[in-house]
């Protein structure tokens, strides 16, 4: 029934000279929420750009429905199934919602069901369908993570990577979002996420990761980690 | 009276040209800000597209758009490979130097094949009269068909898929390999865009003045000056810009010498720079 869909053996990467991840492994299983979590720095960033090609990876091998994708670019793991909604929300600034969320389903797979796919978001963000013609420059925060999320969705994804969600958005607005990809999940969306506040990423999870100094501290499923003392202690501030 | 306003109705059709010329040079700088030296030749390559054309084929000059459009492109795509490719987000100096590279040896090349001298199509196309005055034929074509491609452009980057996905990599290149866009190779067809525009503007030069294989150089350096007046990487910023310095040029020419143009031009060019950093003509900044 546990399906892998996502495997990263062994991922190593940095900038530069400069090494930051050192052996990271992870999987994501399909229809499952698999959450990220870890300090400030600890690569959590790092590790979804090298999962999406923006960075490429310098060890270690990416499966994806099991076949080796590490070497594929950014652009052709897009058209494979992955969608990363990055750190920093990364909108085509300068152009309308309306035009993000169309070149969100650029990728070919994206073409067939788009009318759909826009019924969709639109549903579940009925404030982007009253903004289309907005520069989604000039949206205010939480408008933009909605387009975020939005274009990442438009391209029909089979997993949905996303990179601090609740960053900046009032707790309001986080918890709607959150709604949201419980929606997104039952529909059958695997979904990957790397969330600063480790309270809602176990609340929320069905396994979590979490890393530090580029490693994998430890994993399991979110009532495990929330009863390990020192996850109480470094992470849950109990 | 009538003579000076003429002259101004004869400098926004010229400059429609200028304007065209310079959405090419602008197109690159907006989506890889590279600044492309090599437009100068590559305008005058277009010139002697024409001259071949209708020298050897014997056809009518208008009929030299469609290759000299297609051969622009092709020669816009092998120049991305060749000299912008590996430049692409590396210091501006780097891509000044290997498109300044190509810039000389193109106008090498010219100088050796056809040496230095002036050159001049025959175009028979009636003028239109307006009163005492009448406009020339020619200009009249040439700044119908600036507009015209000026237009598809413009269309082609606000209503195309493809065009969608220039104006994506040109607002962040990395969200646009997120969401799918192969970006290098948008970033190649962009030059190959932008070649085939400079291409058919230096065409459309070559029918209204005589040329040389040096004529580069000054159409280059106007094609800057509109650059800027048009707001840096903004093609429609361009095209206006281009009219105004074809106004500009048109209404100082009945009072001071041809020589004088290109002074009182880079003058107020200065000027200009100095005055509105962001651009005469820029609608809002990226627009493109
Ligand atoms: N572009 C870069 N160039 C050089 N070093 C970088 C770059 N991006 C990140 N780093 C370094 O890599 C390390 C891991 O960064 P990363 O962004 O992956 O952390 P993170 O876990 O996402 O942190 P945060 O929770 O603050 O987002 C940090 O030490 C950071 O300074
Ligand atoms: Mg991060």
């Amino acid at each position: 029934m546990s399906e892998t869909l996502l495997k990263v053996e062994g991922l190593e990467a940095g900038y530069g000279e400069v090494q930051v991840l050192w052996g990271v492994s992870l999987a994501a299983v399909r229809g499952h929420l698999t959450a990220i979590v870890g300090a400030n720095g600890a690569g959590k960033t790092t590790t979804l750009r090298a999962i999406a090609g923006t960075i490429a990876p310098w060890r270690g091998r990416i499966l994806f429905e099991g076949d080796d994708v590490t070497r594929l670019s950014t652009h052709e793991k897009a058209e494979r199934g992955f969608a990363l909604v990055p750190e920093g929300r990364q909108l085509f600034t300068t152009m309308t919602v309306a035009e993000n969320l169309e070149l969100g389903a650029f990728p070919k797979r994206a073409a067939r069901a788009y009318a759909e796919r826009l019924d969709q978001v639109f549903t579940l963000f009925p404030r982007l369908a009253e903004r289309q013609r907005q520069l989604a420059g000039t949206l205010s925060g939480g408008e933009q993570q909605m387009v975020a999320i939005a274009r990442g969705l438009m391209s029909n994804p089979d997993i949905l990577i996303i990179d601090e969600m609740s960053l900046g958005l009032a707790p309001v607005l986080v918890y709607q979002l959150f709604q949201t990809l419980k929606k997104l999940k039952d529909v059958g969306l695997t979904i990957l996420l790397v969330e600063q506040n480790v309270h809602l990423a176990l609340a929320v999870s069905d396994y979590a990761y979490v890393i530090a100094e580029g490693k994998l501290f430890t994993e399991g499923r979110p009532a495990e980690l929330s009863a390990m003392p020192e996850i109480r202690r470094a992470y849950l501030g109990l | 009276m009538l003579g000076i306003l003429a002259s101004i109705i004869d400098g926004v059709l010229v400059g429609l040209v200028y304007g065209l010329a310079a959405m090419g040079l602008t197109l690159i700088w907006g989506v890889m800000d590279v600044v492309n030296l090599s437009h100068g030749p590559v305008i005058v390559a277009g010139m002697f597209g024409l001259y071949l054309l209708t020298s050897a084929l014997g056809i009518s000059p208008y009929l030299a758009l469609p290759p000299v459009l297609i051969g622009g492109f092709f020669a816009g795509v092998l120049l991305y490979w060749i000299a912008v490719h590996r430049m692409v987000g590396k210091p501006p100096l780097m891509s000044l130097l290997s498109t300044f590279a190509v810039n000389l040896v193109l106008v090498g090349l010219g100088t050796a094949v056809w040496g230095t001298a002036l050159f001049n199509v025959e175009v028979s196309v009636p003028g239109v009269s307006l009163g005492r005055y009448t406009f020339p034929g020619p200009h009249i074509v040439a700044s119908l068909m600036a507009a015209l491609i000026a237009y598809a452009l413009y269309f082609f980057l606000h209503h195309s898929r493809t065009g969608k996905a220039v104006r994506a990599v040109a607002n962040n290149r990395e969200a646009a390999e997120l969401v799918g866009i192969p970006t290098t190779r948008v970033l190649a067809l962009t030059v190959g865009c932008s070649l085939a525009i400079a291409c058919v503007s230096g065409m459309l030069i070559g029918t209204l003045f005589p040329f040389t294989v040096l004529s580069g150089d000054s159409y280059l350096l106007k094609s800057f000056v509109v650059t800027v007046l048009g707001g840096f990487g903004n093609p429609l910023g361009a095209l206006f810009a281009g009219v105004a310095l074809g106004v500009l040029e048109g209404a100082v020419a009945p009072f001071v010498p041809i020589s004088w143009t290109l002074v009182i031009e880079f003058g107020l060019f200065v000027l200009a720079l100095i005055a509105f950093p962001g651009g005469l003509f820029s609608l809002r900044r990226g627009a493109l």
